[in-house]
């Protein structure tokens, strides 16, 4: 799909704005937008969100063998993806003009400045040394790619845990992280990218632009710091003109952002960690905006706890009820049936077992009982989910449960017999 | 870095330079009669081989065609032979599409593409010998090439790569300073207006130190510009007599 | 709110234990795509968005409906032969529910990008997929969900099994349902059982997924709770 095209007005509203210090989203000029920084359950899983761009990194490792040149060192690979999800106007597996150049900025931000010791990577010299591959996915493209991809890799480097290994003559074990703890990386400084776009000619400046304003303009300047004002990478692309009076303005914006996004991050891992002291969870899962109106999240956590006895309960309901019946029936039956297994033989094997017509008569007042019955049920469960509330307590769930349970315990006797017959029922119009 | 000295305690470099000092340069245009315009550079050790075709119709996909300006398509490559150890290069990999892309954007700066809309102008460079500054050397080549082939700039592109070592800023690195690792900056410049068309570091610097290495590879591109111009004037002068009569 | 999952033992051939993991849900969370959800069932997390209908390349077009692309991206590395599978079972899942009649000589694009596994990754692209589509607003002419049965090396079915259950298990069969009869509309197993098992496992898994289609409904009256 191509991109939808930016139609003159739009672009001459975006400039006009831009011309008197107006943004789209209500920013000043050197606003960044909200970065939220969320780490998986996996160690070096990370996702960062710039405002509306998302950006998923990974980082994992695997032994290989050193280059020839360097037979001490480690390896960093970094590849960026950038997925058909981001934009619509990203093929899968297209060596775009974009995908080349935000590999390489990230390549040098990360590896030709050092921020990993790769020679604390070296397992045995010259024959095995860890490979840290870092994949960044980027799943929403709202602008500014290069500053996101370039959080989540330096947060999911930092966050990473490869495992130990230990070397007893020739032989060398690799432990797993039940056996011996994996261990962090060492970072020497982490390197974040800041973009600055420009426009007009370059007498605007805007640093972090969204997708719109990527669009119209004239050239972008990147510059990579680590928070001790040291510049790590500099690479200005799109023809525009640049001063060197503008590119030192730009290095003491640059080097106050990432002072501030380096504090975000440390603090992001710090709670990580702590969550994972404490044995709390931790992923994605547990970040998800749960507040919010299109997210919906079943708490699996709290089930747990009162496992014993709801899932017992549970257990009487689901087997007593329809499931369990039509299952231990088709145990039960078809021995002689199932001793020449085929496709053909599952339909059979079916209306074998259920195939009685005495059941089928009693079938619709019990199918009628059962509908009422599931209403009942349905009832609390709606009033229940008509609350926006979020914090239910489990018990109401519970709650719910056992009518269900007493309803099902009372017509026991006759639903024994009819419950697998209907669904029996239902299965047979398939297979046929 | 590297156990290397790169500035001796009497403020020499490797090669004997000076700090601020650039190495020899030697360039001639028109060296290929096919071509629009071609040229060849010798920066210290570093040969590059420039050839610009066009303006022409865009070839391809009509697609890339834009309704107001060229568009500038660059080829960047080297020789299997260009460094000291013989491997493949395979035509694609990362580091050349990123360098293509790099000159295409300087050109497309340079270039008053707006003059001739809808059509192309190519720019193959080829890297026959490799001493750094892989990507000065193509600039200055190409530009060369440019004016040989009679397109209008806005002024002389001129690159030049520049390094920080000890609080001194080195100018034009070699090979042997620019694998050490330490900082290196590449700047392509527009002399007359001192606009930076190009502007690319690697490696840790400190942000107070940006600003004498800017002004080092700064001087220095003027100091290559006013070689190129020469150069241009000289090809001229050959030119013309030739064909005055 | 929440919906209470099927946290139930059963009793087949001496006892099995059944129940799915927590799941969550989140819509329309990515802002580029037509249509988007994230689908969580314990650790297992699925990221999808949905592009379309939007104008087709011409090689691909179809003159009497719409040509659907799925594309899986996995977490580490290149998609490979695995990846290529699960598209191929999540696309003809899809391409069975969806109206695509309605939209002829256009395309439809489905990204799914695996967040984290932990097991039961086909089902849960499958639902993510359902969840994305829904918030496309793409017609469909049911809904659909993934329902994952692992057979431990003692007979025992496990529903929505985690990694580990799945690599100790002697077979593993995902099985995707409507929502309008509790059709299996696609399986894809792995490993050896007999019929029977595979009877129990169906039986199980459209048992599974009405808490699933539940769950869907659930989230879906929350989402327009304001606006209903």
């Amino acid at each position: 799909m191509r991109e939808t095209p930016l139609s003159n007005c739009e672009r001459q509203f975006l400039l006009k704005g831009i011309e008197e210090k107006k943004r789209l989203d209500g920013r000043q000029t050197y606003d960044y937008r909200n970065i939220k920084i969320a780490f998986g359950t996996d160690y070096g899983c990370c996702i960062v969100d710039l405002g509306k761009t998302r950006v998923l990194a990974q980082v994992s490792c695997e032994l290989v063998a050193p280059k020839e040149n360097r037979p001490t060192e480690g390896i960093l690979f970094l590849s960026l993806e950038l997925s058909p999800m981001a934009s619509p106007s990203f093929e899968p597996g297209r060596q775009s003009e974009l995908l080349v150049k935000l590999n390489r900025l990230l390549e040098r931000c990360l590896r030709n400045s050092k921020c990993i010791d790769t020679e604390s990577l070296c397992v045995v010299s010259g024959e095995k040394v860890w490979q840290v591959r870092v994949d960044v996915h980027v799943l929403n493209h709202d602008g500014n790619l290069m500053d996101a991809a370039s959080i989540a890799a330096i947060a999911g480097l930092s966050h990473f845990r490869r495992p130990d290994v230990g070397i007893q003559g020739d032989q060398v074990t690799v432990y797993s992280p039940e056996e011996r703890d994996p261990v962090p990386l060492s970072i020497y400084h982490m390197p974040i990218c800041v973009s600055f776009s420009f426009y007009l000619q370059g007498t605007y400046l805007l640093v972090d632009p969204c997708e719109r304003e990527e669009r119209v303009m004239d050239g972008l300047l990147v510059i990579a710091m680590n928070k001790h004002r040291e510049i790590c990478s500099i690479q200005s692309s799109g023809g525009i003109m640049l001063l060197k009076e503008q590119v030192l303005r730009c290095s003491k914006i640059a080097s106050v952002k990432v002072s501030e996004i380096t504090d975000l991050i440390s603090k992001a891992l710090e709670n990580d960690r702590r969550a994972r002291k404490e044995g709390g969870r931790c992923g994605f899962a547990e970040s998800m905006p749960v507040e919010r109106i299109t997210v919906l999240k079943s708490d699996g956590a709290q089930i747990e706890m009162s496992d014993a006895e709801v899932g017992s309960e549970a257990v009487t309901m689901a087997t007593e009820s329809q499931s369990a019946e039509p299952l231990s029936e088709v145990g039960r039956v078809p021995s002689p049936v199932v001793r020449a297994p085929g496709a053909v033989q599952v339909g059979e094997c079916l209306q074998n077992a259920w195939g009685l017509g005495e059941e089928e008569d009693e079938d619709d007042e019990e199918e009628e009982e059962r509908l009422e019955m599931q209403e009942d049920n349905q009832r609390p469960m709606k009033s229940k989910s008509e609350v926006v509330v979020i914090s239910d307590s489990e018990e109401e769930e519970v709650v719910i449960l056992h009518p269900k349970k007493t309803q099902v315990k009372d017509s026991k006797p006759e639903t024994k017999p009819e419950a697998p017959s209907k669904k029996k029922k239902k299965k047979k119009q398939p297979l046929h | 870095m590297a156990g290397l000295e790169l500035l001796s305690d009497q403020g020499y470099r490797l090669d004997g330079r000076k700090p601020s000092e650039l190495r020899k340069v030697q360039a001639r245009m028109g060296v290929f009669a096919q071509a629009d315009g071609s040229a060849y550079i010798e920066q210290g050790n570093t040969k590059a081989l420039a050839v610009v075709y066009g303006p022409h119709e865009v070839r391809g996909s009509r697609s890339k065609t834009l309704h107001d300006r060229a568009v500038i398509n660059c080829q960047y490559s080297m020789a299997t032979f260009s460094t000291a150890e013989r491997k493949r290069r395979p035509h694609g990999d990362r580091k050349s599409s990123e360098m293509s892309l790099h000159l295409k954007q300087t050109f497309e700066a340079a270039v008053l593409t707006q003059l001739y809309p809808r059509s192309q102008i190519d720019i193959y460079v080829k890297i026959l010998q490799s001493d750094g500054g892989n990507y000065s050397a193509c600039v200055n080549a190409a530009t060369l090439a440019v004016i040989d082939a009679g397109i209008p700039m806005r002024d002389y592109v001129c690159a030049c790569s520049a390094g920080f070592v000890e609080d001194t800023p080195l100018a034009d690195l070699c090979h042997a300073e620019e694998s050490g690792g330490g900082t290196s900056l590449a700047l392509a410049l527009l002399p007359r207006s001192g606009q930076i068309a190009l502007l690319q570091m690697d490696a840790r610097l400190h942000q107070d130190h940006l600003d004498p290495l800017i002004e080092a590879a700064m001087t220095a591109c003027k100091g290559l510009s006013d070689v190129l111009d020469s150069v241009v004037r000289q090809h001229l002068q050959e030119v013309s007599v030739l064909t005055r009569d | 709110m929440k919906s209470r999952l099927l946290g139930s033992t059963m009793e087949v051939d001496g006892q099995s234990t059944l129940s799915l993991r927590e799941f969550g849900c989140e819509q329309n969370l990515l802002s580029r795509p037509d249509g988007s959800a994230s689908f969580v069932q314990g650790d297992t997390s699925v990221l999808a968005g949905v592009y379309g209908p939007a104008e087709v390349k011409v090689s691909k077009e179809i003159y009497d409906r719409a040509t659907l692309e799925v594309v899986i991206q996995p977490k580490v590395g290149l998609a490979g032969v695995k990846e290529r599978a699960r598209e191929q079972c999540v696309r003809e899942t899809c391409e069975a529910a969806l109206l695509s009649t309605l939209h002829p000589r256009s395309s439809l694009s489905l990204v799914l990008q695996v967040v984290h596994d932990d097991g039961s990754l086909l089902s849960c692209s499958l639902n993510a997929a359902c969840m994305a589509l829904m918030d496309a607003g793409l017609p469909m002419g049911c809904l659909f969900c993934g329902v994952t049965c692992a057979i431990d090396p003692d007979g025992l079915i496990i529903t929505d099994p985690t990694a580990q259950q799945e690599k100790n298990s002697r077979a593993v069969m995902t099985f995707a349902i409507d929502s309008a009869q509790r059709r299996v509309m696609m399986s894809s197993t792995k490993g050896s059982f007999s019929v029977n098992e595979l009877q129990q496992c169906i039986a199980v898994s459209q048992r599974a997924s009405e808490k699933i289609f539940q769950f869907y409904r659930d989230s879906v009256r929350r989402r327009y709770s304001k606006t209903l």
